[in-house]
């Protein structure tokens, strides 16, 4: 009751008040606000670069306006439906087969009995979290390369012929949507398996009682309870699904690799090679703004639906 | 009481021990080949490849590494500098904004959240701010170019004012009442309970710059300013660039044709992950119990 | 200790917002910033007249490069410092542009138009001069500007090599016009092997095939040759085919990317652009040569993901084969190779031999230019006057030290200290933009059989034709960066053969540089190279 009271009290107040009344917040603020300002809000009119042939001399409100042109060739030329393409497939395959291995990793993980086992084990999944993504991208260079990887000498030792797996663009997605379960599963199970340590022990055992083996304790309480958990993630993982994680890919792949491309070639890395190695300020704008407005349009339209089927969920 | 164990359960509790054993041996065995190869002879390296076991046992590469530690160890102090006071201050200003933003006394706390969040739904792009970055903020060539950009993310702010939400707002009231400012509530009273989130936010935050490399690519790369990079970046370079990797061993008297480059990768990569991962078991437990309180909140 | 801990919080926020603050106005600060001082400066020099040196400055200096950390530089800079202090009160500073992706490095220093640079190398064929020109990279400078603060220099330039630095009637390059080198690209490979393989001189790439063949058959532990597949490698090696094979000539100051593809017809049918990666049967017959490379394993598997030190694993003895220019050989490998690899009677197979297209090394090949920004236009001159044409600053910038860096021996050639090792001890002060033949010293080092290299050259190579072609973009920038979008994407993979259809590939290639706009180009650069006729 107070709160509500609150709450108008507050709203009914003029501006100028609200604003002397809560200065000390507001100041308390003010570094994040300018951190937002600076390094988030300043670069954003610097989008226009995409629709000029920007040359530094004239800065990028002073080049030539070209229209969609630079759209135009990224859409002629294949590349934007190809990065939407790998953007998209590449994100489902991390949120579906991630979220599958961690929550059976959880629900094992709750299973296992022996406590030992239990924390030494977890301490292990979740070491490849904490490593970055050069050392992920030199650690498969390690397994995978012709010469001296651990790959080959596996498949010599079982007598196959090796073959050169930088050369062979349809394995790599395999290998990325595996590094990208090798890094995350550990850290992302430790959630499902607090959502499950949460569960009505009581419930369990009176299932128990009733006869419900272990496989219906699974089905009928453990994955219902998660659904929440599983909703939310879900929610966050799909406003993302136009962002790919450029250091994995980056490092997984190399820079110079063009054979691989049609394969591992993702929205981020595109834009940081037009960028970095054609120094095509326009076209690398371009892709970024083709993807935010695709991100955005994305994020608005999941959460409109599921404010229809359950506010609650939404995320805002 | 105890419920007898049907069979089912005896083979999913095999499959547990099979199935987590074997994904938890999964995740050490690329640590392992490269502990290995680094203790490899680079001969034996090129003809029979890098194994589980070290191949022609040899501790060339780390007596190479340590004979001029000085690149790798300016590189230590740059990470450990930028960590330490990027996780402080970061740390601060985030619980400091969250705890603002969950204020339900505070008018402005959903425009304000609103304009932090739009920054996830819609950015500039790469391009544009590099170009804000190196162009009008003149930050090319800076450590600050790194650190400042690090010190904050959208979610971590969320994370925390989620966190804060779990503090009662009967506390703020005390502090009002007995006569306390905002700014003294928060720092005497929140902070010492936010104990937990601060842990995991912290350790976040501690995680993203010592595993920075990104933006020190993109700001520090060809800056004569800059003498020595951050670890990752400078790991990034030894592992990308023959170059890096000559320039590593400058002074020890080495022939650069002769370097043993695989293994000294390896020791090199060792040597700049050796710490975190050393270091995460004693933290272990206050990250996992600061996820899972954020997400059963969240 | 709570108080404490409350202090510390304060002087931390504190602390934040005023990097915060810092940031900020870093940001204000641009709008005053982003007009390059160059009038300023110009007129500055015209009304003072007089040298001020009253102000000790640090000239900044920008050159291409790994910076050395044997500590050798540091200790010359240290010398240098000194006798410049004295003469003109500046020191110099050297800042590097790496070799790892250099030509982005390079690229993006000049874009962040970076205000504390005083001097850049550049070049109009390797580094982009004139694009960068336009660009605005670059102080436009005076002859009187010139003539005032680096007399020497301007005295030993003629109007005609003035006229070739110039663009719009301002000059913006001082060349290197006074040194005599020859920088067209081969490939070096070891004469010892090439004879046991009964090759007696290797002077086309079906003799080189059988070299690498011969190499990776009877030499363990040698990789034929173990290159890295980097576009600047790619590029370097496809445009090397092309010369040996057509009479094709390269227009500089057209880059698509790391490219450069539109060419002249021959030197005598100069003015028709053309372009060998799209006409002709020479970019495919490449392409299916390397494939056959490729697949016989004279590169390494992984060549497009490997990065190695090619030429220290040639002087290794680990790689049969390395690739660069003429002078790289005469000054650094063959001299080098003879030391470590005794015996190893390094030759170069030039790539202009089976066609004898070649094109002598132009004036500005290396060239200084100025800053946009730079603050200390009329002392960076001075300096550069000095280290160009004083014998004492000129020794200390180019050799090091006397005694521990290099000694003159009794014939007064320069030559090394005992034990001094060009892998580790070099200055690697990388002045290649003013160096003079009046003040370089013989070098005892050298390979002695250059005289006889040059003297073979020089019987077919003919000047670089379009010196004062002057290529303004501006109408096809779009197109171009989307060319450079596929060059960037087809040509490495080409060059090193990791294609599975080699044809297939060159005609993907061709058709996705048309759609890009390759025509229109062409046209582009065809009729503003008639008007420059």
């Amino acid at each position: 009751m107070e709160i509500k009271n609150v709450k108008k009290a507050v709203n009914k107040k003029p501006l100028g008040k609200k604003l002397w009344d809560s200065k000390t917040l507001i100041i308390m603020c003010l570094p994040a606000i300018l951190f937002f300002i600076v390094f988030f809000y300043c670069p954003m009119p610097g989008a226009y670069i995409a629709f000029t042939n920007f040359n530094y001399k004239q800065g990028i409100f002073g080049s030539d306006f070209v229209g969609l042109d630079n759209f135009k060739f990224l859409l002629n030329s294949g590349s934007l439906w190809m990065l939407t393409r790998n953007t998209i497939l590449y994100n489902l395959a991390f949120i579906v087969l991630g979220n599958v291995l961690q929550i059976i990793v959880a629900i094992l993980l709750n299973e296992v009995k022996n406590n030992v086992f239990k924390k030494i084990s977890q301490t292990i999944m979740f070491l490849p979290y904490f490593i970055s993504a050069v050392l992920v991208g030199l650690l498969a260079f390690n397994i995978l390369n012709y010469e001296f990887g651990f790959l080959t000498t596996i498949i010599q030792k079982l007598g196959g012929e090796p073959f050169s797996v930088y050369q062979t663009p349809k394995a790599w997605p395999v290998i990325i949507v595996l590094a990208q379960l090798w890094q995350q599963t550990g850290y992302g199970s430790i959630v499902y398996f607090a959502a499950i340590c949460g569960i009505d022990q009581e419930m369990i055992e009176a299932a128990q009682v009733d006869g419900a083996n272990v496989f219906a304790k699974i089905r009928y309480i453990i994955l219902p309870s998660l659904k929440p958990t599983i909703i939310i993630l879900f929610l966050f993982a799909i406003g993302g699904i136009m962002k790919g994680n450029f250091g994995l890919f980056y490092n997984l792949v190399g820079s110079s690799n063009a054979t691989l491309w049609p394969y591992t070639d993702i929205v981020e890395t595109y834009v940081y090679r037009t960028l970095m190695n054609n120094f095509n300020f326009p076209s690398a704008s371009a892709v970024g703004l083709y993807q935010s407005l695709f991100g955005f349009v994305v994020v608005m339209f999941s959460n409109g639906i599921v404010r229809r089927i359950d506010k609650d969920y939404a995320l805002f | 009481m105890k419920i007898k164990q049907d069979k089912f359960t005896t083979i999913l509790h095999i499959f547990a021990y099979l199935l987590i054993g074997g994904f938890a041996i999964s995740c050490l065995v690329p640590f392992l080949l490269m502990i290995s190869a680094s203790f490899s002879n680079e001969t034996m390296i090129n003809q029979t490849g890098i194994g589980l076991l070290p191949k022609g046992f040899t501790i060339a590469a780390y007596e190479l590494i340590f004979k001029v530690p000085k690149m790798i160890l300016g590189s230590y102090v740059v990470t450990i500098v930028m960590t330490v006071f990027g996780t402080v201050i970061g740390l601060f200003l985030i619980a400091m904004t969250g705890y603002c933003l969950q204020r339900r006394d505070f008018p402005f706390r959903n425009v304000i959240s609103f304009f932090i969040y739009f920054t996830t739904l819609f950015s500039a792009g790469l391009a544009p701010t590099y170009l804000w970055i190196t162009k009008y903020l003149h930050l090319k060539g800076s450590y600050l170019a790194v650190f400042l950009q690090l010190l904050m993310t959208p979610w971590l702010i969320v994370l925390m004012k989620n966190f804060a939400k779990s503090v009662p707002f009967e506390i703020t009231e005390s502090g009002k009442i007995d006569g306390a400012g905002d700014f003294k509530i928060f720092t005497a009273l929140i902070l010492p309970m936010l104990k937990p989130a601060l842990a995991t936010i912290g350790l976040f935050l501690a995680l993203g710059y010592w595993n920075e490399w990104y933006n020190s690519m993109l700001y520090l790369s060809s800056s004569s300013s800059i003498k020595y990079y951050p670890l990752q970046y400078y790991l990034y370079r030894i592992i990308t660039q023959a170059a890096a990797l000559k320039n590593s061993l400058a002074g020890s008297n080495v022939n650069p044709g002769t370097i043993p480059t695989q293994s000294l990768k390896m020791a090199t990569a060792v040597i700049a992950t050796g710490p975190i991962i050393l270091l995460y078991p004693f933290v272990q437990k206050y990250f996992i119990s600061g996820i899972t309180i954020g997400a059963v909140k969240g | 200790m709570k108080k404490l801990g409350k202090k510390i919080l304060a002087a931390v926020l504190t602390a934040t917002m005023t990097l915060s603050l810092a940031a900020c106005g870093g940001s204000k600060q641009t709008s005053t910033d982003t007009n390059p001082s160059a009038d300023s400066a110009t007129n500055k020099t015209t009304n003072d007249g007089g040298l001020d040196t009253s102000k000790h400055v640090t000239v900044k200096f920008v050159v291409l490069g790994n910076r050395p950390t044997n500590g050798r530089l540091e200790s010359m800079l240290k010398e240098l410092n000194t006798v410049l202090t004295e003469k003109v009160n500046a020191e110099l500073d050297l800042q590097y542009v790496e070799w790892a992706d250099w030509q982005t490095q390079y690229n993006l220093l000049l874009a962040s138009g970076d205000s504390s640079i005083d001097l850049i190398t550049t070049a109009t064929d390797w580094l982009d001069a004139w694009p960068n020109i336009k660009k605005g990279s670059f102080m436009p400078l005076t002859h009187d500007m010139i003539k005032t603060y680096a007399p020497n220099t301007y005295a030993s330039v003629t109007s005609e090599e003035w006229e070739k630095c110039s663009y719009d009637g301002q000059i913006y390059l001082i060349p290197e016009n006074h040194y005599t080198q020859y920088t067209n690209h081969g490939i070096f490979y070891r004469g010892d092997w090439a004879k046991e393989a009964g090759l007696s001189n290797i002077n086309n790439f079906s003799d080189l095939g059988k070299y690498f063949q011969f190499v990776k058959d009877n030499k363990s532990n040698v990789i034929p040759w173990d290159v890295s597949g980097t576009a600047a490698n790619g590029n370097a090696l496809a445009s090397g085919y092309v010369q040996s094979t057509t009479s094709n000539i390269v227009i500089d100051g057209v880059p698509i990317g790391l490219s450069s593809i539109y060419y002249g017809a021959s030197k005598d049918d100069a003015y028709t652009v053309t372009s060998p990666y799209m006409e002709g049967t020479s970019f495919e017959d490449f392409a299916v040569l390397m494939k056959e490379w490729a697949d016989a394993g004279y590169w390494r598997e992984d060549v497009l993901n490997y990065d190695g030190d090619t030429r220290e694993l040639f002087k290794a003895g680990a790689s049969g084969a390395d690739q660069h220019h003429t002078q790289t050989y005469v000054t650094d490998v063959r001299p080098n190779m003879d030391i470590k690899q005794p015996g190893s009677d390094t030759q170069m197979f030039s790539f202009s031999e089976p066609s004898k297209n070649l094109v002598k090394t132009s004036i500005t090949h290396g060239c200084v230019a100025i800053g946009a920004s730079s603050k200390n236009a009329e002392r960076a001159l001075m300096v550069y006057d000095l280290l160009r044409n004083d014998e004492e600053c000129y020794r200390y910038i180019n050799y090091g030290i006397e005694g521990s860096d290099y000694i003159i021996n009794d014939s007064g050639e320069l030559d090394r200290p005992d034990g001094w090792d060009q892998s580790i001890d070099a200055l690697e002060s990388n002045f290649w933009c003013g160096r003079n033949d009046e003040l370089e010293l013989p070098n005892a080092r050298h390979y002695k059989g250059a005289a006889d290299i040059y003297a073979d050259y020089d019987t077919y190579a003919i000047d670089y034709p379009y010196g004062k072609f002057v290529f303004d973009n501006s109408k096809v920038s779009t197109q171009i960066a989307a060319m450079a979008d596929v060059c960037a994407n087809y040509i490495p993979r080409i060059a090193f053969g990791k294609v599975d259809d080699p044809k297939a590939m060159v005609a993907e290639f061709r058709e996705k540089l048309k759609a890009a706009g390759y025509d229109e180009v062409l046209n582009e650069v065809q009729t503003q190279l008639n008007e420059s006729k």
